[in-house]
Order: structure tokens, then sequence, then C-alpha cells
């Protein structure tokens, strides 16, 4: 897919550190928030009494169980998949590891969306991948934290937003556009498990009151099984040939190919000895499954206490043995994000089945206290703008509990994750870390550039001396070379795009490097091959060989020919000279993947360095 | 909702979920489309024989075509390859006199144009020529008239000019050339080749999609006019493709093939004046097909084809002569030096293997090796 990948090596040593990097100085910032906030709330808090004005409503009435295990669980998944996020890889690698074998095999249109979101990762590994660590762990901590009322909710609300991102852009839909859909790898997407759980612990309290939302939960799961087993049997899916043609049948395939990732050798060994099982035993494999999916969906559908028990406890051991044999636990398997769909599916059932048989005992209505006026302004039935009079925000932060006080660090969490990744996505550019990752940093020059007299693409004889007065962004650039000499040349374009209106202070200039090859003829038909004809401030300079490889002497510039039909082997190079005519800097400009991120990168490389010595004269 | 209502949603949806997950059996192809004649080939002019063959990698940035030449009267090829240029786009010759060639660089990888360089010494020294558009992909798609004009038949099915020391100029276009009288009798449906006629007339050829008609043109007075051979009856209504339209010794020579599949047969024509025209026998191919062609002197051809086979003629008054079977070798190059021996190029990898087989031998005979220095990853 264009675009989406940068390139680079997940293990990039460049991009890792500077993932790391981000993550400590931002939990640096995140503990100090922390300790701001302990120390407020110890400062201003004012122990309570039940009953008390201002002593939190429907305090003595426990949370719904099903709830809890939802809120509870799904924190707890979240905080995983925030440290999951956190491996040293993943800053590089989520676009080619994660986003695009997933979408590989969905329709275009689908391709098409999460190709924007792998591109904007890939354009921003750093803030992407450490904004997904900190929302997704400051997810976890707020549903761990706050466990009612309203900030219970958002926090639920929060976990449906996120998860939807999460699952269209990281898991394209869940597959569900994708041939060859199945429940046992995954199907509509663990995502969209966060999400139900999310929208569950969003409802408001007194939905929890009666077993008609467990009952409700439990029927739509049950008809979400039966359709999942409907899908599984359908013929011609492949799914009941454990062998097809000499090859392995569709359910056998997936799982040989998902032992393949590379994962602790036990796993690997467990899932690769379902897949020869399977491959051997497809046909009975395939009636397991589809026989067990479609009797836990009908029995949740008829929500009988005496079959949906069985069910549930046979539907906890299929997805443990799923997770195991299938998925390979999820997050063992390369950049592994979650653990993938089986443990939020069991936990759903789970809470929807308490939902049903643990409903709480009605809550006695509390008493009224005779309460001040100002307790009156916070308490539950105050509109918004009461709550925020200064009066009532100093009352609520003296009776705030300490998970009031740490959901509020949490959405500072997730605050501080989104926006150094919000703030980016104002920039058309790529990071400049990709092509410092590439090709290092730009070393600091302070000589006088060398002299050359030269032909521009038009015939015109040109000076460098006659540029003083700009700076000038120069490299070498074979006419005729058929890989890294176009990426640079469209590197320098972008470069002078982004220059805007700085551009006209800016000479971007190329050295013809292959001196065979030094008719005008072949600048120009490099500048049209480039879309450059047309670029003001471009110009691609050429000569008799002599005086060319003169200025690649004095340039230190290497023009060598390779024999077996090979291009001209030359360093690919960019200086940066200054409006005095003095080398500035000298950057290593080999483009490296020649990726759309790491074009954008290296050209906001350059406009970074020319902008820099323009704001500096 | 009752509870048989939610079983029955399930299901509904289920086989919903179904039709839209479900995989669509690719459509099968079927016909056979002509295969296209690869680029590999060789040239033997008045001084030298020239050669192209792809080596390296078996496709992709690590395939480099290397260029060999086999001066007039020697025996040791030797490797010539134009310097400065990846050659991963395949190389297309054009003859010169004397140990001269005119080589086209196909597009390749971020190049699309093609760089046009040539030699007068045998690759001792070489200079550039103006680039054109990128080269078509066929093996005459550049050509040389004895005053130095050049004729380039581009990827876009555009005829380009340059005069000596000029810029390409746009002769015609296929769907130009296809409107004008000479070529509707033909519905021409592609150009195949460009070339000059003795008289330095520029001549394209093409597919016909008329059955029975051959698409050759000569250029002259302004006006493109038919200058195809007549066909044989027992060719009439089959569809011709001209393989190849290439400059011999005193003319032009062109390689014919009549009909698709197992009745395809080969058939080469010779002119000194694009009037008449000599006709080969008629060759047929069998469950063969034709993988390249090369040309010797005195319009000698020798045709490689599938399944280690090879034909020759030796010229317009000969028979069609099969060849031993072919040597190993990922590559095989025919050549015709002058002489009357007949050279297989086997390229494998980075070696070159040379076999000769001398007139009235039975068999071939290993004649020279060369190591090629392929520099792998130079163009990834």
């Amino acid at each position: 897919m264009p675009g989406m990948n940068s390139g680079l090596n997940v293990d990039d040593p460049t991009v890792v550190a500077a993932f790391r990097a981000a993550l400590l100085h931002q939990a640096l910032i995140i503990l100090a928030i922390f300790a701001v906030l302990s120390i407020a709330w110890a400062a201003v808090r004012r122990p309570q009494a039940a009953g008390a004005p201002g002593a939190r409503v429907g305090a003595a009435v426990p949370e719904p169980a099903g709830r809890r295990v939802l809120r509870m669980g799904f924190g707890l998944l979240w905080l995983l998949d925030g440290v999951l996020q956190a491996q040293p890889g993943m800053a590089a690698g989520l676009p080619s590891q994660v986003i695009e074998p997933t979408a590989s095999s969905s329709p275009p249109w689908v391709q098409h969306l999460v190709n924007w979101a792998g591109t904007t990762w890939s354009y921003h590994p750093i803030q992407a991948g450490a904004a997904t660590v900190w929302i997704q762990a400051g997810i976890g901590l707020w549903l761990l934290a706050a466990p009612r009322g309203a900030a219970s909710r958002l926090a639920g609300l929060a976990s449906v937003g996120w998860g939807l991102v999460v699952w269209v852009f990281g898991e394209s839909f869940g597959g569900i556009f994708a041939p060859g859909l199945t429940w046992l790898f995954g199907a509509p997407g663990a995502a969209l498990a966060y999400c139900a759980a999310g929208a569950l612990v969003a409802l408001p309290e007194r939905s929890w009151q009666s077993p008609r939302l467990g009952r409700v939960v439990l029927a739509a799961f049950g008809v979400f099984l039966a359709g999942m087993a409907v899908l599984q049997a359908w013929p011609g899916r492949g799914f009941w040939q454990g062998i097809s043609g000499g090859r392995p049948g569709t359910l056998a395939g997936m799982v040989q190919t998902m032992a393949q990732a590379s994962q602790p050798r036990f796993i690997s060994q467990l899932v690769s000895g379902f897949g020869g099982f399977t491959a051997w035993h497809g046909f009975a494999v395939n009636l397991f499954v589809v026989a067990g999916l479609g009797i836990i969906g009908v029995a949740f559908i008829l929500g009988r206490r005496a079959v949906t028990r069985p069910a549930l406890a046979a539907f906890i051991a299929l997805c443990l043995a799923d997770w195991v044999l299938v998925e390979d636990m999820g997050i063992f398997g390369g950049l592994g994000t979650d653990p993938n769909s089986m443990i939020p599916m069991a936990l759903l059932a789970v809470g929807g089945y308490l939902a049903v048989t643990r409903v709480p005992a009605a809550a006695p209505a509390p008493a009224e206290p005779a309460a001040a006026p100002d307790t009156i302004a916070a308490g539950p039935g105050a509109s918004w703008r009461d709550r925020l009079r200064p009066a009532a925000v100093r009352q609520s932060a003296a009776t705030a509990s300490l998970g009031t006080m740490v959901s509020a660090g949490a959405v500072a969490v997730i605050a501080l994750g989104a926006a150094p990744m919000a703030a980016v996505q104002a920039s058309p550019v790529a990071s400049t870390i990709l092509a410092q990752a590439v090709d290092g940093s730009a070393s600091p020059v302070d000589a006088p550039a060398p002299g050359f007299t030269l032909t521009d693409q038009h015939g015109r004889q040109v000076r460098l001396s006659g540029m003083r007065g700009k700076v000038v962004l120069l490299t070498f650039l074979d006419p005729v070379c058929v890989t890294d000499c176009p990426l640079i040349a469209q590197e320098f374009r972008q470069a002078g795009q982004l220059l805007g209106g700085d551009a006209g202070r800016v000479e971007l200039v190329a050295v013809d490097v292959n001196p065979l090859y030094s008719e005008l003829a072949y600048t120009q038909a490099f500048d049209r091959q480039e879309g450059l004809a047309g670029v003001p401030d471009w110009l691609y300079l050429t000569g008799s060989p002599g005086p060319l490889r003169q200025v690649y002497r004095a340039y230190g510039v290497v023009s060598e020919t390779s024999p077996g039909g090979a291009m001209l082997a030359h360093n690919d190079v960019a200086f940066v000279i200054d409006q005095a005519g003095h080398l500035r800097e000298e950057l290593n400009f080999d483009p490296g993947p020649g990726t759309a991120a790491t074009k954008s990168s290296f050209a906001a490389e350059l406009a970074d360095a020319a902008t820099q010595i323009l704001r500096a004269s | 909702m009752t509870r048989l209502g939610y079983v029955a949603a399930a299901v509904a949806l289920a086989v919903l979920a179904a039709g839209c997950g479900s995989a669509s059996r690719p459509a099968q192809t079927g016909g056979s489309s002509a295969v296209p004649l690869s680029l590999t080939t060789a040239v033997t002019g008045p001084g030298a024989t020239w050669a192209a063959v792809p080596m390296g990698a078996a496709s992709g940035a690590d395939q480099f075509w290397q260029l060999f030449l086999l001066p007039a009267g020697g025996s040791r090829w030797s490797l010539q390859t134009p310097p400065d240029i990846a050659t991963n786009g395949a190389l297309i010759l054009a003859g010169q006199g004397g140990q001269g060639i005119i080589v086209g660089e196909r597009p390749s990888l971020y190049l699309t144009f093609s760089a046009i360089t040539t030699t007068r010494d045998g690759g001792r020294t070489w200079a550039t020529l103006p680039p054109a558009s990128g080269l078509a992909d066929v093996p005459d798609a550049l050509a040389a008239a004895p005053g130095g004009r050049l004729i380039a038949l581009g990827g876009n099915q555009q005829v380009t000019t340059a005069g000596p020391g000029g810029g390409w100029t746009t002769l015609t276009t296929r769907y130009a050339l296809a409107g004008t009288p000479a070529a509707r009798a033909c519905a021409l449906t592609g150009l195949t080749a460009a070339a000059y006629t003795p008289a330095g007339s520029p001549l394209l050829a093409g597919t016909c999609d008329r059955a029975g008609a051959v698409g050759i043109f000569a250029y002259a007075g302004g006006t493109w006019h038919q200058a195809a051979p007549p066909l044989p009856a027992s060719l009439a209504g089959r569809q011709v493709r001209v393989l190849r339209l290439s400059r011999a010794a005193s003319g032009d020579v062109a390689l014919l093939q009549a009909g698709t599949g197992p009745s395809a047969s080969l058939l080469a024509a010779w002119t000194s004046d694009r009037q008449r025209w000599r006709l080969s026998p008629v060759f047929g191919l069998g469950a063969a097909h034709a993988e390249s062609v090369s040309f010797g002197a005195g319009g000698a051809i020798a045709v490689l084809l599938s399944g280690h086979r090879g034909e020759t003629l030796a010229g317009p008054r000969a028979s069609w002569r099969a060849l031993p079977p072919l040597p190993a070798g990922r590559t095989v190059t025919l050549a015709l030096p002058a002489g009357g021996t007949t050279d297989a190029l086997a390229a494998s990898g980075s070696s070159l293997t040379v076999w000769q087989l001398r007139p009235g031998a039975a068999a071939w005979a290993k004649a020279q090796a060369i190591k090629v220095p392929i520099q792998y990853g130079s163009s990834s």
C-alpha cells in the first residue's frame, strides 16, 4: 500500500532511542502531574462521613458485579495494551508489521482508508507511538480508578471512542470485509469488544439494576455466536477441509501461518501442533467449532440459567483453547498489540451473565441532608454551570475520592499522549527523525564553498558566486540514475515547496555527477521526468567532463564507473551554503527506502536547514 | 423479538456475512495470446557481431543486460556493456557500420526515458546521443539510417525521429498511422518495429487485426504507404504479426508470424527496395513459439524457439535448418557471425558460456567462458 510504510527497520536504533526518550520524558511529566494532583488532593481534602453533605450518593450500594467485571477487566486490558504499545519496535513497525498485513486482504476502499492512518503514523512514528501508549494506558487507568458516577461513564465512552479508532484503522474493521472471516481468528475484531464493553460501562447505573440488560447482552452474544457458527459451516469457504488440493485447508493454513510468527518456542510448538492436527482432522475440528458455537449461541439466546451457566463455562473454555492454540495468545507473535479477541469476548460474556445473575439489591433512597447552599450547588442534579462555580469546585475538590484524583490524572495522561500527535498533524511533512535514522545527523561545516561556473538546464552560464545573498542547497545528481537521484530530486522539490515564502531566498542546485551523460538534453530530460522543469529556483548544472570533475574534487564527491551494467557510483550528499558563500552543513543524503515518509522527512530536513540559516541572518 | 426470532435473525445475519466474507473465485482467463518476443538478440554488421544478453537475476533490479562484441573474423567475444548507466531495463541495438553500434537503454525503476549511447570503435569509447522517450518493449524499437538519422518507437506507441546531433521530433503515432489509408486496410492494432529503408525512408511494422494483411508501412513523400510483402496462399486468412523488422546487408529483413497456437507459422521476407520481397519457406511452429530472433550477415536469421530449439535461415534463398538441441543456460542468445558459424551465448547469473556450431557440425562445442562482474544490489 503506498505510503503506509516508512521503510525503516522495525528495530532502527535511532527511532527506537527517540521513542524511548519520548516515552521517558512523557512519563516524567505524568509523574509530576500525579505528584501535583496528590499534593493538592491531600491539601484540600476533607474526610467525609457517610451521609454528610457532599458524600457520594449511592456509595452504599455496591457496583453491579457485571459492570465491575467489564470495567476492571477492560481497564486492565487497556493498560496491558498500552504497555504492549511501548515495545521498542512499535514506533517504526506498527504500520508495516500490524496495520498493513491486517488490511492486505480487505477490499480496496478499506485499504485506502487504512493507508491514510498508516501513512500518518509512518510520518510521525514517535508521536504516534507515544500517543497510543498513553491514550490506552490512560483509558485503562481511568476505567480502573472510576467505579461510579459520571467519570466512570465517561471512561466507558473514551473506551468506545478509542476502540473504534483501533477497530477501523488498526484492525481494518476486524477483517469483516475480508474473505476468510472467522471467529477463530478474532472476527469481528478485538477492539469491537472493547467498544461494546465501554458502551455497557457508559450506560446509566439504573440500566444495571435489573436483569434485562444482562439478558439483552447474552441474547445479542448468542445471536453473534450462532451467526459465526453458520459462517464457519458455510460450504465453499474451505473450513471443512484439513487439506485441499495437497495444500492446507483454510483453517489449517491460517493456523500454520500463525505458527510461523516469531514467538516463544513453546507457543510456536503448540500452534504448529494444532495446525498439523487441523490439517489431518480438519472436518472434525470444524465440526467441533461449529457445534460448539451454535450450541452456546442458542443457549445464550434462550437465556435460561440452567443452560447459560454451563454454556458460559463452555464458552470460556473454547475461548481459552482458541486463544492459546489459534491466536498464540496474541501478544507473543511478532509485534503483539493486544491479547487478541478471545479474552475480551470471554469477559463480555461473563459481564452479561453476571448482569443477569447478580443484580444488585435496590438501594434505599438516600435521606436528603440539610445541606448548606454551597454543597447543594455541587450535588447530583446540579447543572454544569453550578458545578463549575468556584465554591462548587472547592467543595468537589475537598470531597474528591482517591479514585476521582486518579481519574483526573488518567485524563491528563490521555491528553498528554494525544496533544503532541494532534500538534504534528498540523505539519504536512514527516518528522526529520526518519531522515536521521537513514543517514544520521547533519555535520556542521565552516569553510568557503568552492566556486564553480557551469551551465544550467536552460543553457545559461551560472556561477556559484552569483548566488550570493541566497541560501544554496546543493547536491549532485546523475541524470540517468535509476534509484537514488530521482528520489533526491523529489526531496529537493518538496523542500522548495515547504519553504513557502522563503523559497525565493533559497536556490535549489544540483550538479550533474555523470560526465558521460553531461549533455544538456540529459539534464533537461531528467527535469521533465521529475517534474522540475517549471520549478523556480531549481538549477540543474552541467558542463564539460573536465570542469565537472573539478567540482566533484572540490566538494569531495566520488564519481566512478562500475562494470557490468551498473549505474555510475557516486555519493549521495547535500550541502547547505549560506548567503555569504560559506559551507554551513553537509548532509548525508542517501534517500534510503524512498518511501513517501522518508522523502518527506528529507525534504523537511533540507527546508529546516535553509530556514535556520535564513532566520539566523 | 421472540427467542425464535433471535435465532432466525442470527442465521440471516450469518448468511449475509458469509456472502460478504466469502472469497470469489477468480475469473478464468482463456484464449492464447501472442507470446511477446524477448529483447535478447544479436546483430551482425560488416565489422562485428553484437549481442544483448540479460544476466544476473532472472528479473528485477538485479538483472543487468550486457553487451558482447565479436569482431569480424575474430574468435573471442568480449564484454562491451555501455558504462555509467544501469542496464536493468534491457538494451535495444541499432547496427552501425564498422565496429559501431547504437544502444538504447530501456526505462527501468525510476528512469522513465531512454538514454542513447553509441560507439564506433568496438566499445573502447562511448558517446551519448539525445535521450528518447521510453523505448518500447520490442527489439526493433530503435534503428539508425546510414546518414545518422534515428527512429525510435516509444512505449506509448509514439514514433520519433532525430537527425544527426538534433533532438527528437514526433513522426507519427500508432493512432495517427492507423487512420491513414495505408493502415486502415490492415486494421492496425499495435506497432512492433521501426526501421529505415536503404534509401533512408522510415519503415514501421505492426500487427494487423484484419486476417491476411501484413502491417509494414513506409514513409515517403509526406504520406504512409503499404510496403508489406504478399503472403503466400497457404497463410492467407491468418492474422499476421511482424516479429522483427531490421536492416540487412543491402536492404531490410522482416520476420512474420502468421496465426497463433499450433497452426502458427514463421515467414521471413527480404527486400532491397520495399517493392519486391523475397519470401522464405514457411516454417510451422507447431507447439513451439518464437522466443528471440537474431540477424546475421547477408540477411541470415536465427530463431530461438521454446523448448531449447533453434532454427536458422542462411538467407533469401535458403531453407530453414534446425539447430542441434541448444546448450543449457537460463538465457540463450543465438548469433550468426560472418563465416557460417552459429554461436549460442548461454547466460546463467554472472557466467556466460559461448558455444559454437561450425558449418556441418552436428553438436555444439564450448568455445569460451566469460565471467561478468555483476554489481548485485547496485540498482536497489
